[in-house]
Order: C-alpha cells, then sequence, then structure tokens
C-alpha cells in the first residue's frame, strides 16, 4: 500500500463532501439554486470514488500490510512527545465502511434530486438539505477515518448534530422538531458515557491514539506502569458501549430512531443504512481490543443485542406505518448486530452491517418512493394494491423484503444466518432468540408488502399517483444488485471474512471463550452448517406464508387475533409505552426540576445579580451626591481600590 | 554604522513612524478629498511593515540597546499588532468624515506603534512613555470617530482616569526604579540575561509597593476590576470600529507590560501579589460577565465581556511562564494565544455591527440585530462564529483560547503553594464562562430568531465585510489548525521562560496523565536557567 496514495484518497473522501456541502450552503441560495444538488453529487460522487481506490489499495496489499497509520498534522501539542494529532487511520474495516457509507450517501444524493422537488420545483429549503447531506457524509467518513478517540469523538458528535438538522428538516412541523430534538436529547445520554468512557481512556493510557491504546490494552498495563485491571478495562468497555447504544438505538436508548423518520425519507436511508446507526457497531468493532478483553462487556453486549433484536421485531408486527415498520426493523437488525459482535463474531457483524446497507437503504427509498406517489401518505391502512401502480418501485420493494426477511439466496440471509450460527454456538438461548426473531421479520416484512401492493388497488382521495422518475428509479435499481449479491461475497470462499481477518485477529477472534465452539464455528459439521440454513431458511418462507394467509387469503385473522389479545396488542401497538415510562419517569421530573430551578434563577441568582449591580449603581450614587458628576465617581472608585489593595498588602505583611 | 543597525532592527517601527507622518501630511493635501485613498496608505504601511517583520524573523534575544530589547515576544507582538491593525483600519476603513481620515489614520498608526514599542521596550522609562503612545492617541481618536455628544463625553473620561491610571503607572515605576537603583528592566550582556528587579525574599517595601501600583495602573489598561468602570460609557460612547481597537490594542499593551514587569521579578512574586492577581482574575470574570447579563445594547455587553476575558487572561498570567511546554502548560503562552484569538474574535463583532446602520445610527442594540440573519446571512454567519468563539465552544479558536487558559492553570506542580487557589480559580473560571453563554446566546437568538423592528442597512461597504470576513472565518481554521500559532506563541515566550524561577517550571499536575509518554528526563530538565 502506498501511504501517499492513501493520504490523498482520505483527503479526497473527507474534503470532497465538506467542500460540496460548504458550496451548496454558501453559495446555494444565490448561484445554484435549483442546481444545489450538483456540488454535493460531485462531492460525494469524488469520494466515493476515492473510496474506491482505497478499497483496492487496501484489498491489493500483501498480508501482514494492510494497515496504515497516516498522520496528516499535530492539532494540539502537550508537550515535547505528547501532542494530538490529526491523523487516518486505514484498515480493511475502514476501507468496507467508507465503500459502503459514501456509496450508499451517492445513491441517496441521486434519490433525494427528484425526491426533493414538488412537481419539477425545488422544496423549500433545497440547498440546505444538501449542505446538511454533505455534512453528514464528511463526519462519518471522519469517524471511520479517524486514526484516535479525538477525531472518533468529533466525528460521532458532528454525526449526531447532522442528524439532528436533517430529522428537524421540516423545523415549522411540530413533530419533526420534537423528533430532532428526542434524536439529540437521547444520543447525548449515550454521548455522555461515550465522553466518560474517553476520558478514562486517557486517564489510563495518557494517550487517545489507537494503535497505542490497544497494544496498552494487549499488554494490560496502564500509563503509571501498574497493571490493567479487569474492572477498569470493563469499566472502558461499558463506557463506550453505553455511546454505541445511543447511537445504534439498541435498548434502553432506542427510542429516538423510530421518530428519526419524521425527517425527509432519503435521510432516513442515509441515517439507517449508512450512517449514524452503523457507527456504534464501526466503534465496538475499531475498539475490538478493549470489547473482546472485557468478557462482561460482551455478555452484556449480546444480551442487549438479542433482547433488543426480538423487542423490536415484536413492535414491528402491529405498526401501520410503513416507515415505522422499517425503523422498528432497523432496530432488530441491528440488534442482531449487536448479538453478533456479543458472540465474539465481529467479522459476521459487519458482513450483516454491509448487507443490510444495501437493502434497509433499499426498502426506506422504496417506502420513499410510495410516499412519494401517494402525496405524502405513508399509514398503510389508507393504500393498498399498489403493485399495477408503481410496478418498479414494487419489484425493487420485494427484492428488499425478501433480503430483510432472510429468504435464502439474499443477501440478508447468509449474514443473518452466520450470526445466528455464532449465537447457537456461544448459548443456546441466544441462537433460539435470533431465530424467533427472524420468523418474526419474514412476518413482519411480508405483512408491510401484503398490506401495501396486494389486494384491490386503493389511493388515497385527490392523489394523482405515478411512478418514480429515473433519478428516484436508478438508486433502487442499483440498491437492488445489492440486495441480492451482497451475501454471496460471504459464502464459498468468504471473500469478505477474509478481508476483514486481519481486523479482528488479534482481538475477537482471539478471545473467543473457548477453542472448543471458535473450531466448530470454523469448522462446522455437515449437519450444523446444512441444518440450520434449512431451519432459518423455512423460518422465512414460514413468516411469509403466515403473512400472506393472514393479509391477502384470509383478511378476517388479523381481526380475530387482535380482538382475542386485546393487552398483548395495545402493548406492542404502544411500543411496550417505553415512551410514556420515559415521560413519566424522566421527562416530567426533569421538567419539575427545571420549574424549580427557574424560580430559583427568578428570585435567587437575580437577586444575587441585583446586589452585585447595586455596587456600581452605589458608587455612582456616592459619586454625584458628593461630587456632582459620574466620572469624578469613577476616579474615586479607581483610587479607593488602589489604596485598598495597598493597605490590605501591608496589613497582611 | 549602529545608527542603520537600529533603523534595520527596529524596521517595522520606523515604518510605522514614517508611514504615521505621512498619512497626517496626506490629511492636509487635496488627497484627502478622495475618500478612500487616506485608509488605502495606511493599510498599505501597514502590510509593507508586517513584510518587514516577517521578513527580519524572530530575534535571538541578544540584541538590547537603548532601553529596548529584541526578544521573540517582540516578533509575536509585531506580527499580531500588525495583523490584527490591517483589520483595524479595514474596518474603520469609512471611518469619519474624509476631511479628518489623515488624523484619523494616523494616529491609529501612532497607536500600534506604542504596541510594538511595549513590547521591545526593557526599560521602565520606555516603557511607561509606549504605554502612553498607545493610549493618547485613542483619546483624540475617540472623541473623533463620530459626531456624537456621547463620543464627546467618552472621551473625556476616558482621558481622565487615563491620565490617573498613569499617573498610577509612574508613580508604581519610580518606586520599582528606587528599589532596583535602575531604569532597566533586564541586564542583557554576551554572558547572558538578568533580571533586574529585587525578587522573592529580597523584595523590599518599595519593591512591594511599586509592584502594586504598577499592577493598579496597568489594570486600567487591560480592563481589570476595580479600574473597569469607564469601560462600559466608553466602549458605548466610540464608534464601533473604533471600540474594536480599544477593546485590543490598550489590553494588549497592558498585558505585555504586566509580562515584561512580572518578568523582571522573576516570576517569584509574594503571596500577597498573587492573590491580588488572583481576586482582580476572580472578580474581574465574575463582575465582567454578571454585568454583561443586563445589558440589552451589544456594545456595552460586549465591554463588559472584554473584562470577564481580561480575568480569563489573568488566570494565565496568574501561572506563568513554563519551560517549553505550549499554551496548554505554559501560562504566558496561553495568554499569547488567546488575546491573539480575542482581538480577532472582538473585532469580528464590532466590523459586523460597523456593516449596518439602522435608521440614522449605529447598529448596536439586540432590537436592532432582529433580522439579520435574513436580511445579511454571511454577516449573521460571522457575528454568530465570534460569538461563539467568544463563548469558547467547539468549532472555533475561542474553545481552543479556553481550554489553553484553563488547562495551564493545572500545571503548577502540587507542591507549589498556589496550586490550589489556581485550581479554583479555573473552576471559577469555567463557571463563568457558562454565565458568559447565556448573554452571547442573545446576542445569536437576536440575529437568528429575533423580529425586525427597523431594517438594517448595509453601510460599511467591502471593507468593513472583508474585516468581519477575515475575524470570523479563520477562526474556524485555527480551530481545525492551531498548531502553527500555538508553536509561535511558545516561542514567543523562551525569552521570558529563561529568565523566570525555578519554582513555577516544575510540572506535575497534568503529566501525571501522560507520565508514560513523556520520558523522566523530559520532566526533570527545567530550561531554567536564572542565576
Amino acid at each position: 500500500m502506498s501511504i501517499e496514495t492513501l493520504k490523498i484518497c482520505g483527503l479526497v473522501i473527507l474534503l470532497a463532501p465538506l467542500a460540496g456541502a460548504i458550496l451548496a450552503g454558501g453559495l446555494g441560495p444565490r448561484l445554484f439554486k435549483s442546481r444545489s444538488h450538483w456540488p454535493i453529487l460531485l462531492g460525494v460522487g469524488s469520494a466515493f470514488t476515492a473510496a474506491i481506490v482505497l478499497f483496492r489499495e487496501v484489498y491489493m496489499a500483501p498480508v501482514g500490510e494492510t494497515l496504515a497509520k497516516i498522520p496528516l498534522y499535530s492539532w494540539i501539542t502537550a508537550s515535547a512527545k505528547a501532542s494530538f494529532n490529526v491523523e487516518l487511520l486505514v484498515d480493511p474495516l475502514t476501507a468496507v465502511m467508507l465503500v459502503m457509507v459514501t456509496g450508499v450517501a451517492l445513491l441517496v444524493v441521486i434519490y433525494s434530486r427528484d425526491y426533493m422537488r414538488d412537481h419539477g420545483q425545488p422544496e423549500k429549503g433545497y440547498e440546505r438539505f444538501f449542505a446538511y447531506l454533505g455534512l453528514f457524509v464528511f463526519a462519518m467518513c471522519i469517524l471511520v477515518l479517524g486514526g484516535n478517540f479525538l477525531l472518533l469523538y468529533l466525528g460521532w458528535e458532528a454525526v449526531g448534530l447532522c442528524s439532528y438538522l436533517l430529522i428537524g428538516f421540516y423545523y415549522d412541523k411540530p413533530s419533526a422538531a420534537a423528533a430532532a430534538k428526542k434524536a439529540f436529547l437521547v444520543n447525548r445520554v449515550g454521548d455522555f458515557g461515550f465522553g466518560l468512557g474517553i476520558l478514562l481512556i486517557y486517564i489510563s493510557f495518557g494517550t487517545l491514539e489507537y494503535a497505542a491504546v490497544f497494544e496498552m490494552v494487549q499488554e494490560r498495563l496502564l500509563a503509571s506502569g501498574e497493571p490493567l485491571t479487569d474492572g477498569r478495562l470493563s469499566a472502558i468497555a461499558l463506557c463506550l458501549l453505553a455511546g454505541a447504544c445511543g447511537k445504534s438505538a439498541q435498548l434502553p436508548l432506542h427510542v429516538w430512531l423510530p421518530d428519526a423518520m419524521e425527517g425527509p425519507s432519503p435521510v432516513s436511508a442515509l441515517i439507517h443504512a449508512a450512517t449514524m446507526v452503523t457507527a456504534g457497531i464501526f466503534m465496538i468493532a475499531r475498539c475490538g481490543a478493549i470489547f473482546a478483553a472485557s468478557p462482561l462487556a460482551m455478555t452484556v453486549i449480546a444480551v442487549i443485542g438479542a433482547t433488543t433484536a426480538l423487542f423490536a421485531a415484536s413492535i414491528a408486527l402491529v405498526q401501520t406505518d410503513m416507515k415505522r415498520v422499517l425503523a422498528y426493523s432497523t432496530i432488530s437488525q441491528l440488534g442482531y448486530m449487536f448479538l453478533g459482535i456479543g458472540v465474539y463474531a465481529a467479522d459476521s457483524a459487519v458482513f450483516h452491517l454491509f448487507t443490510h446497507a444495501f437493502f434497509k437503504a433499499l426498502l426506506f427509498l422504496g417506502a420513499g418512493s410510495v410516499m412519494h406517489a401517494m402525496g405524502g401518505v405513508i399509514d398503510m391502512r389508507r393504500f393498498g394494491g399498489l403493485r399495477k401502480v408503481i410496478p418498479w418501485t414494487f419489484m425493487t420493494f420485494v427484492i428488499g423484503s425478501l433480503a430483510l426477511s432472510g429468504v435464502p439466496g439474499f443477501a440478508g440471509f447468509f449474514s443473518k444466518d452466520e450470526i445466528i450460527h455464532h449465537a447457537l454456538s456461544a448459548h443456546w438461548l441466544l441462537g433460539g432468540i435470533g431465530l424467533l426473531t427472524a420468523l418474526l421479520t419474514a412476518f413482519y416484512t411480508f405483512r408491510m408488502v401484503f398490506m401495501a401492493f396486494s389486494g384491490p388497488e386503493r389511493i388515497p382521495e385527490g392523489v394523482h399517483a405515478h411512478e418514480s422518475g429515473g433519478w428516484m428509479l436508478f438508486p433502487l435499481f442499483v440498491l437492488s444488485v445489492g440486495a441480492i449479491g451482497a451475501g454471496y461475497l460471504g459464502v464459498g470462499p468468504k471473500i469478505f471474512h477474509h478481508f476483514l481477518e486481519p481486523v479482528f485477529a488479534e482481538t475477537f477472534a482471539a478471545h473467543m471463550p473457548s477453542h472448543g465452539a471458535a473450531h466448530a464455528v470454523a469448522h462446522p459439521s455437515f449437519w450444523q452448517a446444512y441444518g440450520l440454513m434449512v431451519v432459518s431458511g423455512s423460518l422465512a418462507f414460514i413468516g411469509i406464508a403466515a403473512a400472506y394467509v393472514m393479509y391477502v387469503s384470509q383478511p378476517w385473522i388479523p381481526g380475530l387475533i387482535r380482538s382475542s389479545v386485546r393487552g398483548t396488542y395495545d402493548t406492542l401497538w404502544n411500543k411496550y409505552f417505553v415512551d410514556e415510562a420515559y415521560q413519566a419517569g424522566i421527562v416530567e421530573p426533569a421538567k419539575k426540576a427545571g420549574e424549580i430551578c427557574v424560580g430559583l434563577d427568578n428570585y435567587f441568582i437575580d437577586g444575587i445579580i441585583w446586589m452585585v449591580t447595586a455596587i456600581p449603581r452605589g458608587l455612582g450614587y456616592l459619586a454625584r451626591t458628593l461630587q456632582g458628576g459620574a466620572m469624578q465617581g469613577y476616579g474615586l472608585s479607581m483610587v479607593a481600590g488602589v489604596t485598598v489593595i495597598v493597605l490590605l498588602v501591608f496589613w497582611r505583611q | 554604522m549602529n545608527d542603520t543597525c537600529i533603523i534595520m532592527k527596529l524596521l517595522p517601527e520606523f515604518i510605522l513612524l514614517v508611514g504615521a507622518c505621512g498619512v497626517l501630511l496626506l490629511g492636509v493635501t487635496r488627497a484627502s478629498l478622495n475618500s478612500s485613498i487616506t485608509s488605502l496608505v495606511t493599510f498599505l504601511v501597514l502590510a509593507v511593515a508586517l513584510g518587514a517583520s516577517l521578513q527580519a524573523g524572530s530575534p535571538d534575544g541578544t540584541y538590547a540597546h537603548l532601553g529596548l530589547w529584541l526578544t521573540s515576544l517582540t516578533y509575536y507582538a509585531r506580527v499580531l499588532t500588525l495583523g490584527i491593525g490591517m483589520l483595524l483600519v479595514l474596518a474603520n476603513w469609512h471611518q469619519p468624515t474624509s476631511t479628518e481620515r489623515g488624523e484619523y489614520m494616523g494616529l491609529i498608526l501612532l497607536s500600534l506603534l506604542g504596541l510594538l514599542l511595549t513590547a521591545s521596550a526593557n526599560d521602565m522609562l520606555i516603557l511607561f512613555f509606549a504605554i502612553e503612545l498607545v493610549s493618547i492617541p485613542t483619546y483624540v481618536l475617540i472623541a473623533m470617530s463620530r459626531l456624537d455628544k456621547r463620543a464627546t463625553e467618552a472621551c473625556v473620561k476616558y482621558f481622565f482616569l487615563g491620565a490617573l491610571a498613569a499617573a498610577l503607572l509612574a508613580y508604581g515605576l519610580s518606586f520599582l526604579y528606587g528599589a532596583s537603583g535602575t531604569t532597566l528592566l533586564h541586564h542583557v550582556t554576551a554572558s547572558g540575561v538578568t533580571a533586574t528587579l529585587p525578587a522573592g525574599s529580597h523584595m523590599s517595601g518599595a519593591a512591594l509597593i511599586g509592584l502594586l501600583l504598577v499592577i493598579g495602573g496597568l489594570s486600567f489598561k487591560i480592563a481589570a476590576v476595580p479600574f473597569h468602570v469607564y469601560v462600559a460609557d466608553v466602549y458605548e460612547g466610540a464608534a464601533a470600529p473604533m471600540t474594536g481597537l480599544l477593546g485590543f490594542v490598550p489590553k494588549f499593551a497592558g498585558f505585555i507590560a504586566l509580562i515584561k514587569i512580572l518578568a523582571a521579578f522573576q516570576w517569584q512574586l509574594p503571596s500577597q501579589v498573587m492573590w491580588l492577581l488572583w481576586i482582580l482574575a476572580a472578580a474581574s470574570m465574575t463582575v465582567g460577565n454578571v454585568l454583561a447579563l443586563l445589558q440589552k445594547n451589544v456594545k456595552r455587553m460586549l465591554a463588559y465581556s472584554s473584562i470577564a476575558h481580561t480575568g480569563y487572561m489573568l488566570v494565565a498570567l496568574l501561572v506563568g511562564p513554563i519551560a517549553g511546554r505550549g499554551p496548554l502548560h505554559d501560562g504566558i503562552a496561553a495568554l499569547l494565544f488567546y488575546v491573539t484569538i480575542y482581538g480577532a474574535m472582538n473585532l469580528g463583532v464590532f466590523a459586523v455591527l460597523t456593516s449596518f446602520r439602522v435608521g440614522d445610527r449605529e447598529m448596536e442594540t439586540l432590537d436592532d440585530l432582529g433580522g439579520l440573519a435574513r436580511r445579511a446571512p454571511i454577516a449573521s454567519l460571522a457575528l454568530a462564529i465570534c460569538v461563539v468563539s467568544l463563548m469558547g465552544l467547539p468549532p472555533t479558536a475561542g474553545f481552543l483560547g479556553k481550554m489553553f487558559v484553563f488547562s495551564s492553570a493545572f500545571s503548577l506542580s502540587t507542591t507549589h503553594a498556589f496550586h490550589g487557589p489556581l485550581v479554583v480559580l479555573a473552576i471559577v473560571g469555567v463557571l463563568n464562562a457558562a454565565i458568559a453563554a447565556a448573554y452571547y446566546l442573545r446576542i445569536v437568538a437576536a440575529a437568528y430568531m429575533g423580529d425586525e423592528k427597523e431594517p438594517a442597512i448595509a453601510s460599511g461597504g467591502f471593507p468593513t465585510r472583508l474585516a468581519f470576513c477575515c475575524c470570523s472565518f479563520p477562526l474556524l481554521l485555527l480551530f481545525a489548525w492551531p498548531i502553527e500559532l500555538s508553536n509561535q506563541a511558545q516561542s514567543a515566550t523562551t525569552e521570558i521562560v529563561a529568565t523566570a524561577h525555578h519554582s513555577n517550571t516544575q510540572l506535575v499536575a497534568i503529566d501525571s496523565l501522560t507520565a508514560s509518554v513523556d520520558d523522566v528526563a523530559d520532566s526533570q530538565a527545567p530550561s531554567s536557567t536564572a542565576k
């Protein structure tokens, strides 16, 4: 690998979207107007090209030389030897993430060109939208490319900020503003833990550079020379994990993601597939040295992942808002990834992240296309039978759904199956939850497909339904290819896993608890390997079949179920009342505390301020009565000041 | 040969002097009828002087002659003063009527010359004259800056109180002369540099009272409590671009003078003086911020905020120089870094105010700012960047400034008697920065969310717009890439560090965190060579 090439690629990946954002944001209103997508299209396009070149460099590199540190410049020097640097780290994990992030982002930008238009006219804030998109890509690339925890944190926070701006893009709509605020605040909770984790790392190891920190973790040494205890390591890992739970929407910080669909659909696609939610998974994978060495943290990750997967899938069963179903499916799929990492199969988790990016982006853009056709309506009870109305959207949406359901042959099947396989060999319960979730996934996905596309044609009144144009369909086609083909990178010769192997060889792979299990995973018996495939494949078909029966052939069944298990249904419909619980347990008390603070501020603080300001007022008054002019009063106070100072100092002596 | 040598060594100063005379002469010729030629010439004079300073590079600290000592601090101050000076001229481009502009611009150049001389002074007399050269033109400038009774009032107030401060300073310096027997601050010889003033246990009552009076007199220049009373009236009275000058030039000169005097005491201060500075710092921060909270006039608000910023900088001054550690530990480097950023961000706000008129008067209250974002997006963005930087939030250089100042407070060794109080002071500072956010945010909120009462009309023309752009957007760049400036700030302390006493140069606090990174030799080699 040539460092120079990597450096240029890295800089292009970072600066091109940023430059695009500045151009679109700065000159958009005056110069580009309805062409404001071009700077971003070019910026993200160049970033994608550079990411491909970078990927090729890493891919062609000989074994053992796939990691490169690229120092750019020194940010702050703390002393002659210690400094905070701006540096990039390129390894297979970075390369995969970059291609995925910039690729999906590019498609989203192309898609948005038409989506953000109303009858051919750009929506209000068109240039603002694209400027934010560029900034979002820049932030995510910093997060992925950064070579130390400082840059990781910078990207982490910047991604949070951009998501706030984009979710609240329709800021004059109260629900969008509330959703943006919710996303930001819930993420702050996680980020607080994340920040603490980084501080703990700095205090423990005296540096924030990845390589130096990981090396010291491997050697179990602190900066002071004392040994690193399990307790401290776990504390660091759990703090970082809190951040990951926030960004990747895991229990109990998942509440922001379903509301995040208030943003424009392309933004949802970007947040759910490529940026933002993948940040948590990426961070854990990147910090494998820390996480893998802490069995406690790994257990917590696995349990959180499995619980979230099942929890979110169950909620998705009853939702009627298309984007909300997809949002819960994202949470559920992210749960799978957590589960995968938790059972030391980080490569499978990243593989799932990769395949998921294709089909989830496809589904969200598809849902956006439906929404576009339905004049902004996304509630599936209000339309149906759209397969003839928007045939191309229907076709691509079904491909995405097949991939999400884990139907054999499609991308989701391979990656999800791997995670379940690893989970099963770690603990039967984890694997069992994985299988159950797979069944639910297939069911709710096709429930959505059948509700929206099958049956008699129903279209909301006053809407002229139409298929989307080429700018919107092209990304759907490209992503469909990925949703079918991406999975094959992980079978047979397992190209994907071999590529990532050097990243995880000394972390997750080395720490796998029992070698027996590791062996079983690496060399599964015929029945283990194919038996599971058959089981999970059949589960997918069973789920689809159940959805078909309930929503196409015997549509009276759902109503019967709904009325017979009223309580359960209501619980799911209300998402286990988590939002209500947070409202009652956290938000309301916080509001009460706020009111108390306002009272304190009005009476106590303002009183102090009044008293402090009384001093110059009093002096002025004194001066006026004494000499009849403010300036003399000022002079008097100066002289009095000097006198008091001199007297005090000499009196003390 | 010696004469040409002086001219070459002091080339930037001479360029300013000749330039100032030239611009004054230009004022009485017909050229002054052309509206901006005088401003342009002034700008070019500063540009040439800046070029000469950069060309000459950093002096090695061996040239000391006629009460001047050229050190790396001189170089830093030259580049900073001339750079900010150019921005000042841009902001003042259309200030007063074209017939008076020759005098106006000439006086600005003289004031900046005073600042340069302060940075090279090694003699109490020169120091005194240089400081007064900074101040005296500003008295006139305030009165000239606009045709308003308030400007005249501000001028008179500032003049009389300034005279009082000058008296305190001169009186204090005379005590110092009495204590040391020489007016020199440092003896610079081929064999080395020694500080002249009796320090530590040798400090006599006369030296102590002299030091107190000097601190008092200079506190007026830097606008520290309790010598701050004039600030709000004067800032409000002067025209906005002139206020931008008042916020930076006298403050910077005062801090340089304080650094020089304390360096002449080898930074060995009796604990009473340390406590005095501690109280000045804490009081300046708190009083400034609290009073600013009550203001509706942006200029008055920034006047009080300027008192608060003096407080932050005093924290760094109290830490003093620490060898070779950069602004993260070295108080003086942190101060120099901070004052640079402060100069830019403060001027930026005033340049934005200069660029608009509301009705027939200057834009100056929060109400005037209402709706600015819709009318002038770039100016509002520049304003927001400067204000966020004043607040000390990332991603602006103001954040780094505050971080350096406050982190330097932790770098005295834990055995040092003043370690604890400094940590407390840093905490007071951080709390103050939080209080300050309340009023700074009101400026941004007014510009972005306020309702337009009376439309603001662009009035400054291209130069003022260039000024606020040059003040604000580089703050973002400096956040991402501060290393050049912080290296310069670090090397500017070379001579000061060399004469400072041991006790401040030993570090423990923050380094306990980075002990493994710095090898032992690093922390055991204080670069102090004093005595």
